[in-house]
């Protein structure tokens, strides 16, 4: 199966209206590495598009590059009608960023920390309002710190939302959690697709891009090798006479544990 | 907004902001404590008397009048012995034949401690000249007349103060820095802040005066400590005082950007820092004055940013200079709060590659 790193959905450059993201043969070398070798793709408003890919694969990369926080070699990158390697810093106004790791300043607490970030944007917000919708209101008064694993994360989409940004970047939101707390985040990613935003996912579960994405995006040593729903590039692996060893049951250990523990939040 | 943030978030961190304090402070007291009631230096000298008569005796009891000696007596061999030990600075023999025929008195003096040796020799020297004309009987050519004037009594104290103020500036400007920013770069949060629209010159900006604003009260709460506990003499202006820490914080700062700039990990920022901080600390008469110092030490020394911002201090704390009597060493602090920003804004880096 070969796949044309060409976005398939007309000529390249020309039309960005529908599109949040359009990346045109974009490039970027570190010294003789090419981390990103020439990849193309569009990501449509209010779509959850999934990048995936082994480590090292070019993903973190291109997601930085789309958040103006790296510079491209060559490529257009449009991102919400701004052209990022002109701008950079217009793009940040008008996404989202949620870290891997994301630590904030030690002593202050999430009403303060969003106040602050939304400073940082020149805007003020209802704090509260937005710990509402991360499920973390009666956490106001407390500091990271203290949050469990799963409220770190909703906290650090709160942060990310402080500028209403039309199109949401989660670098791994789910690493680290219980299955719990896993659904809970996706329910929250898709809370906020509801919203109009569009959200860039980046994740090493397949079950969650199965789960979350519209569309993904298979990247490997700076390429794009598909980019399709994932339903479609299942199906297309059962075409070629894929065929596992062992026949899947309508349920997993995970419906299991889900079955036996609940659905409930475990946070204190 | 982001220096109220900033502010809010270090003073709530109330450990390092204890620790920040109470490494000088602990340092004072130590030193402090140490050279207190000792302010008027004394050389010990000892004296053999192997004459046991009118005149050594006359001699002695002369000595032991002189306010500056520490008087001891001994046989030869057990003065020998201590000075050898570093406990006396000169030991003066008395020959038996002392004021009948033979004039010698030898002097033995340590030269392990130049400084008060030079001090008692000279001592020993005025005393037998002014002994000579006695026996002689004649009256001196010239005579020195001494009137005291009360001025203030300048103690250790006096001296470590302000180099206590010049530490702690230097220790928060260098590892407050250091520290938080490595730590800030390896947990992502200024590549968290860099995903917004955030100006860096607000960043440094709210970092520049969360840092500056400890380092003021720093210097104030010193400054008490020294005037209610120590008996500090301060006789200058508290608001010279603070520019000149503040300025010389500016420095550190600068310093520490550079160095959590060039580290990646806070393994290897804490030596960088020692290395730089370390020397500094002792080369630049924080504890002890320069003029202990070899030469040409001293001149190196004189550049040390530190000696400029201690000596700046100084002369404010215990002189009342103004600050255009501090020129020279204020044009010191600004040209190496040139070379820190320059160093700064080169080697600063947002992200740990």
């Amino acid at each position: 199966m070969s796949v044309s790193t060409r976005s398939s959905e007309g000529v390249p450059g020309t039309e960005t209206h529908g599109f949040a993201i359009v990346v045109d043969g974009l490039r970027k070398r570190y010294g003789t590495l090419i981390a990103v070798d020439g990849i193309s793709f569009r990501v449509k408003e209010r779509e959850i598009f999934g990048l995936l890919g082994p480590n090292g694969a070019g993903k973190t990369t291109t997601v930085e590059i789309l958040e103006g926080l790296r510079s491209a070699d060559e490529g257009h990158v449009i991102v919400a009608g701004i052209d990022v390697r002109k701008d950079p810093e217009k793009v940040k106004n008008v996404i989202g960023v949620q870290l891997q790791s994301s630590a904030f300043f030690d002593g202050l607490n999430l009403l303060e920390l969003l106040d602050m970030f939304a400073a940082l944007y020149g805007r003020t917000v209802d704090a509260m309002a937005i710990l509402r919708k991360v499920d973390l209101t009666e956490k106001a008064g407390s500091t990271v710190p203290k949050l469990s694993g799963g409220q770190k994360q909703r906290f650090s989409i709160a942060t990310a939302l402080v500028n209403e940004p039309q199109i949401l970047f989660l670098d791994e939101p789910t690493t680290g959690l219980d299955p719990q707390a896993r659904r809970n985040l996706w329910e929250l990613a898709e809370s906020i697709r509801t919203e109009g935003r569009t959200i860039v996912l980046t994740t090493h579960y397949m079950d969650e891009a199965e789960t979350l994405c519209d569309r993904v995006a298979v990247m490997d040593h700076g390429k794009v090798l598909a980019m399709e729903p994932p339903d479609a590039l299942i199906q297309r692996l059962l075409d070629k006479g894929f065929h596992k060893e062992r026949v899947e049951r309508s349920a997993n250990l995970e419906d299991v544990f889900l079955d036996m523990t609940g659905h409930g939040l475990r946070e204190s | 907004m982001l220096t109220w943030s900033s502010l809010k978030a270090y003073f709530r961190n109330r450990g390092a902001i204890f620790f920040s304090l109470l490494v000088p402070l602990m340092i004072m007291g130590i030193f402090g404590l140490i050279n207190f009631g000792n302010s008027t230096p004394s050389v010990n000298i000892g004296v053999v008397d192997q004459a046991h008569d009118q005149v050594s005796g006359r001699i002695i009891s002369s000595l032991q009048g002189i306010k500056a000696v520490k008087l001891h007596t001994g046989s030869l061999d057990s003065e020998k012995h201590e000075l050898q030990q570093g406990n006396r600075d000169l030991v003066a023999v008395l020959p038996a034949s002392i004021g009948r025929g033979s004039t010698a008195i030898t002097a033995y003096y340590n030269q392990g401690n130049p400084q008060n040796s030079q001090v008692a020799i000279a001592i020993m020297n005025q005393f037998v000249d002014r002994a000579s004309f006695a026996f002689a009987g004649i009256t001196p050519a010239l005579t020195l007349d001494t009137t005291p004037v009360q001025s203030r009594n300048l103690t250790y104290v006096d001296f470590l103060v302000p180099g206590m103020i010049a530490l702690s500036i230097m220790q928060t400007g260098l590892f407050g820095v250091v520290f938080t920013f490595v730590q800030w770069k390896q947990r992502g949060i200024l590549r968290r802040l860099m995903a917004t629209p955030m100006r860096v010159r607000d960043f440094f900006f709210s970092q520049l005066v969360t840092r500056l604003t400890t380092v003021a009260l720093q210097i104030i709460v010193l400054l008490v400590v020294g005037l209610l506990l120590f008996h500090f003499h301060f006789a200058g202006n508290l608001l010279y005082l603070l520019i000149v820490g503040i300025i010389g914080g500016g420095i550190f700062l600068a310093m520490g950007l550079a160095i959590s700039g060039a580290s990646k990990s806070e393994e290897t920022a804490a030596p960088i820092a020692n290395l730089v901080s370390l020397p500094l600390m002792f080369l630049s008469g924080i504890f002890f004055s320069r003029s202990n110092m070899p030469e040409w030490l001293q001149t190196v020394t004189q550049y040390s940013p530190l000696t400029y911002v201690s000596d700046a201090l100084r002369s404010i704390s215990i002189d009342g200079a103004s600050l255009w009597a501090i020129r020279g060493d204020l044009l010191g602090i600004f040209i190496w709060l040139g070379v820190a920003v320059v160093l700064a804004t080169r080697l600063f880096k947002w992200e740990v590659v």
